[in-house]
């Protein structure tokens, strides 16, 4: 009996359009809309050289150094040596953010202040500072050259060691990804209702008739959510595919974990969408209202809608934050790929089971009876 | 005994939907059950099957108590319910393989169980269509079978022709006929008359919870005041005196309208000789006459009364 119900449920489900649509379609195209809101935000935040000139003269012929140096810094500036009349139009047609003339002195050009001109005044200005240093040090102390102190002035120590708390750089955009993740996920529970409401005999007239049979109701009621949860978890994994093959979202190389987060995110939306079913006793109409209400608040707090949310929610209400099981599944990837520990992944993964839990006995407690009030 | 139900009580908060509600089914009749909207027909039912809780009473199906574990009684029993019930996502075929699945194990017997059943209902034109894409007639045909499709030997409908043309409706009886034939005890409830009158073997009259006659069909149109309906057309009424005809024996009641005197008369004999006779004495001309036997649809009304239900 377990396998032949289960069969035709599987069969029943495929062939549920809408239902396929909700739980496996709608998730993909957001995923690819997201890329392509998304696509930009990371790249915005990458530093963009800047464009300087330089004014070839006389001058500058007899400061070898000045060139060297403006070449060897060449992760900060596209440098293009001009005549002064060039330079002066390329600012003007903002080709470039500033120009530098030698002549008595170092001069910068400039038309308006910003970070680049600041970048550029500023190697102007450690030029100078280490030129000025290298006269001083050969006309007060000509023996210190032979220490090599010239060494000493042209080079940069950091004293400062930036230490990542994670295995992976952090990015913005991931979790957008993750919170959808956990939204498709308790989407699963769009498959729990129509389980519930095809065994429950005040629910529907198949239920009624199920009743009637000479079967177990719990061997139909578990093979029936087993169904949903094989193929809530067969969409997971294409979504994933896509996320990961199509649209080149990062998971970190935790596979195990990875899988283990979405058969706990699936069992968690689907009993949570049985629990929905079983306890409010109106119509189908009703019963995914508050599915998808519930679901997009959850995903709203989890920060699919804004990363914002997600922090917000952590610092001024954490107990929210574990009481949210689409934060709860946006959380165990976040930790599968930010830290080197799994302490916060078991402990989101714990807490999931533990929903699973609640919702399954709610479900159970309710659709055990066997006579109904009314019908 | 098929089934015997004594006593049985069921409330829905102060509204008493079954009131001491007593019946017994024997094996190998068709039992019409007829009663108005709300009567506690659909009610009782729900209660024989172990689906609704009821206050007080006892049901025995085959001399066993019925209950929702009793897995031996259910798997003899087959409903067509009066909502279609059947998946919109699993063509005809496998829709009453389904359900016969759940009573049938075996998936060869299952296999020769299924045709049996589609080729019964006449859908074997229609096994894979999805029943969306059913009339209305079909889809009915298609909820029949695979309430039977197990080979039950009791058989409870519920309204199954409810919103079937005349045509899909006789089929639907003719099979119900043919499954009694077989020897399955049959259980039929529906508002109409003349299908339970053309079907059934026994008939019951539910009203307010409780059933208030039950009998044959002849049987129960003995048990009301009103007997046949006597029409006589009248070429020249105006001569008429309708008094007379009212004061007669046996007579209930008597009007013209329109050249046509329909006279309703009680039990008793000679009631159209004596009504000729005094005709003749007022030298009225007689057209054509026809006399009507009482039809269920008296029975039911004189004993649920008129008034509108619902």
């Amino acid at each position: 009996m377990f396998l032949f119900n289960y069969r035709y449920r599987l069969k029943c489900i495929f062939r549920d359009r809408q239902l396929m649509f909700w739980t496996f379609l709608f998730p993909v195209l957001l995923a690819t809309l997201f890329n392509l809101a998304f696509s930009n935000l990371s790249s915005s935040d990458n530093f963009l050289k800047v464009n300087v000139a330089v004014v070839q003269n006389e001058e500058l012929d007899q400061n070898p150094a000045f060139t060297e140096a403006i070449n060897g810094a060449d992760d900060l500036f596209i440098v293009q040596y001009t005549t002064r009349e060039t330079a002066d139009a390329l600012l003007k047609d903002n080709q470039i953010d500033g120009y530098i003339l030698f002549d008595s002195e170092l001069n910068l050009v400039v038309n308006q202040s910003g970070l680049n001109q600041t970048i550029i005044r500023e190697f102007l200005d450690d030029f100078v500072q280490s030129s000025a240093t290298i006269v001083t040090i050969i006309t007060t102390n000509p023996t210190a050259l032979d220490s090599g102190i010239l060494a000493g002035v042209s080079s940069r120590t950091e004293y400062l060691t930036a230490v990542s708390a994670s295995q992976s750089n952090p990015d913005p955009v991931v979790n957008y990804f993750y919170a959808l993740i956990a939204m498709t996920c308790l989407y699963g529970g769009f498959l729990g209702v129509k389980e519930v409401v095809a065994i429950q005999a005040d629910l529907s007239a198949v239920g009624a008739r199920i009743n009637l049979a000479p079967t177990n109701k719990l061997t139909v009621f578990l093979s029936s959510m087993l169904a949903a949860t094989t193929i809530q978890l067969l969409e997971l994994l294409i979504l994933l595919a896509f996320l990961i093959g199509v649209l080149g979202i990062s998971f970190g190389d935790q596979i195990g974990y990875i899988a283990l987060t979405c058969v706990a995110g699936s069992l968690t939306g689907v009993t949570f969408g049985a629990c929905i079913g079983s306890i409010i006793k109106k119509g189908e109409g009703l019963k995914i209202g508050i599915l998808i209400g519930s679901t997009m608040i959850m995903s709203f707090l989890a920060g699919m809608m804004s990363a914002d949310m997600k922090y917000l929610v952590m610092t001024k209400a954490p107990i929210l934050g574990y009481l949210n099981p689409a934060n709860l599944i946006t959380n165990s990837f976040y930790a599968l790929y930010y830290y080197n520990t799994h302490t916060q992944f078991f402990t989101d993964i714990l807490l999931l089971c533990g929903f699973t839990l609640l919702f399954s006995t709610v479900t159970y407690l309710v659709i055990r009876r066997q006579k109904y009030a009314s019908l | 005994m098929v089934i015997n139900v004594k006593n049985l009580v069921k409330r829905y908060g102060d509204l008493i939907a079954l009131d001491h509600f007593n019946l017994e089914v024997q094996e190998g009749e068709i039992l019409g059950l007829l009663g108005p909207n709300g009567s506690g027909k659909t009610t009782a039912i729900n209660c024989i099957l172990s689906l609704l809780k009821y206050d007080k009473g006892t049901i025995e199906i085959y001399d066993q108590p019925m209950s929702p574990d009793a897995y031996d009684i259910k798997r003899n029993i087959g409903v067509v319910m009066q909502n279609v019930a059947v998946f919109d996502e699993l063509t005809v075929y496998e829709n009453i393989d389904y359900f016969c699945g759940l009573y049938v194990a075996d998936k060869q017997t299952r296999k020769k169980l299924v045709a049996e059943a589609i080729d019964f209902v006449g859908l074997n034109d229609f096994t894979k269509f999805y029943p969306k894409k059913l009339s209305g007639g079909l889809l009915r045909r298609l909820n029949i079978a695979c309430g039977i499709a197990h080979k039950p030997k009791l058989i409870i409908l519920d309204e199954p022709t409810v919103a079937v043309d005349p045509q899909s409706r006789n089929n639907i009886l003719e099979g119900i006929l043919e499954l009694n034939r077989q020897g399955a005890t049959i259980i039929y409830t529906s508002h109409y008359m003349e299908e339970v009158e053309q079907i059934a073997s026994r008939i019951a009259i539910m009203d307010k919870g409780k059933i208030i006659a039950m009998g044959t069909n002849e049987e129960l149109k003995m048990m009301i005041k009103s007997g046949e309906h006597i029409n006589l057309e009248l070429l020249n009424p105006e001569h008429l005196d309708l008094t007379e005809i009212q004061a007669l024996p046996h007579i209930i009641s008597a009007e013209v309208t329109d050249h046509q005197l329909v006279v309703k008369s009680s039990r008793g004999k000679n009631n159209l000789i004596a009504i000729l006779d005094h005709l003749k004495d007022q030298n009225i001309t007689i057209g054509k006459i026809y006399s009507e036997p009482p039809t269920l649809n008296d029975v039911f009304l004189e004993i649920t009364g008129k008034e509108l239900r619902d």
